[in-house]
């Protein structure tokens, strides 16, 4: 009797503790791994919620994190966006989400006025002409961003507009020195 | 009365608008060939004499057929006055008629004779052109360092415009735009590489759709050529003799005449599409 009581009172112990264990487990305080976008109108504040959470598990996200970060920005577009945001990818790289030629070319696509589109090592008539409607629709895109980027969150038209030139030109010169390098051997 | 097809008037209107893109190329390149020869090698003298040679081709074409576009004019005028509209059976107007057409016949001619000697410089000077471009842009930059090269003189001042405006982009007539050209590097003196990349460029797609114009507009000559010498055996005027003259004037003269056809279309209002209530 006493045997099979002892055996009652450890069982009940035992669930106890696996109760409890269990209680404590979910009562951790939720971790940064749940990875929610920022939210807000300010930028620096959306900018800091990004970087705590990138740098606690979500760096998976990074592209998503700078996708809100511009539509925040664009709330309350400024030239001094740029600066926050190059700031940002200079972070990130230091923090190894990013390489040094990463955060060049993102930062590059969407602020500045050159296209990344058009980086290459080998001439023109050998690398780009073979694959030049491949590369317009590149530099299209590149575009779109640079819009969103320099129009949308920087509110610099000047620079959009050399940037909006600069693909017009390319075009143009790249048409006709693809026709005049001729077809691909 | 002449009446006209939907297919006469659309040859027609593709004769004039090759006949006025193949003129206009050319109006500004002897100006453009004076002007001081840039240090970037897309233009060395010897595609700068080609390009000259070839602006004098036209001048020479533009000058032989501006008499005869005068007579025409002229004659077309003492149609009118003498109300030969409607009265075509007249002595008289069928007289007018007949010269009008020897005189459009005559600007055929000159056009025919003269097309030849100008595809031959077009397609030398698209060459030379063509050769320059592959080494300058094509083989010895990449498209990185091309692209450097074209935003070198986006000038930080954003001062555009001094930039030449882009073919086919612009809606601009030709001669306007070869304007600027003559403009940009004039006042560059050679020294604005970037711009000049675009110009050569800009070019080099213009003689080269050039070229083909001329050719099928040689073809074009002959059949107007032997359509007119077939309406010269009734004595009318067509259409297409007053569009085609109407066309080479506004070239020549720069005039954006109203054409006033002998036979005027049927009075009815242009059909529009369906627009609808919803829209804003």
């Amino acid at each position: 009797m006493n045997k099979s009581r002892k055996s009652i009172v450890t069982a009940t112990l035992a669930v106890a503790a696996m109760a409890t264990a269990l209680t404590a487990c979910n009562s951790n305080p939720p971790s940064a791994t749940a990875c929610s976008l920022p939210d807000g109108p300010d930028l620096d504040r959306a900018i800091s919620a990004a970087r705590f959470d990138l740098e606690t598990g979500c760096e998976h996200q990074f592209d998503q994190y700078f996708q809100r970060l511009l539509t925040i920005a664009e709330g309350d577009p400024k030239k001094d966006n740029k600066a926050s945001f190059s700031e940002f990818l200079i972070w990130a790289n230091e923090e190894g989400l990013l390489s040094k030629r990463q955060a060049r070319e993102t930062y590059t696509r969407y602020f500045g006025v050159k296209y990344v589109s058009l980086v290459s090592d080998y001439s023109v008539c050998d690398q780009t002409c073979p694959r030049q409607q491949e590369v317009m629709r590149e530099m299209n895109k590149e575009l779109v961003d640079k819009e969103q980027g320099l129009l949308k969150v920087s509110a610099d038209r000047r620079e959009y507009y050399r940037a909006n030139r600069l693909f017009q030109e390319a075009e143009l010169v790249l048409e006709a020195t693809c026709e005049a390098c001729g077809p691909a051997e | 009365m002449k009446t006209t097809t939907i297919r006469d008037r659309e040859y027609k209107r593709n004769f004039v608008r090759r006949l006025m893109s193949v003129c206009l190329l050319f109006m500004p390149l002897a100006v453009h060939a004076a002007s001081q020869t840039p240090t970037i090698k897309l233009f060395p003298t010897t595609v700068l004499e080609e390009i000259k040679h070839t602006g004098n081709v036209a001048a020479e074409m533009e000058t032989g057929l501006q008499a005869v576009i005068t007579r025409l004019d002229e004659q077309q005028n003492l149609y009118m006055e003498s109300k030969c509209e409607g009265n075509e059976g007249d002595p008289g107007c069928e007289q007018i008629a007949r010269q009008m057409g020897k005189s459009y016949l005559e600007m055929l001619t000159i056009m025919g004779d003269k097309l030849p000697e100008m595809e031959t410089a077009v397609n030398s000077t698209s060459s030379s052109l063509e050769q320059r471009i592959r080494r300058e842009l094509g083989q010895k930059k990449t498209s990185w360092s091309l692209q450097e090269l074209l935003i070198g003189e986006q000038s930080e001042s954003g001062n555009n415009a001094d930039r030449p405006a882009l073919r086919g982009r612009s809606g601009m007539r030709l001669s306007d735009r070869f304007h600027q050209y003559y403009q940009l590097v004039a006042r560059s003196g050679g020294e604005v590489n970037s711009s000049l990349a675009v110009v050569a460029s800009d070019i080099y797609l213009d003689m080269q759709e050039t070229s083909s114009l001329i050719a099928r507009t040689r073809e074009e000559i002959s059949r107007a050529t032997l359509m007119e010498q077939l309406n010269q055996s009734f004595g009318t005027i067509t259409p297409e003799m007053q569009e085609v003259v109407a066309g080479v004037k506004s070239i020549l003269f720069g005039e954006e005449e109203a054409l006033t056809p002998m036979t005027a279309p049927p009075a009815s209002r242009p059909e529009r599409g369906y627009e609808s209530p919803l829209k804003l």
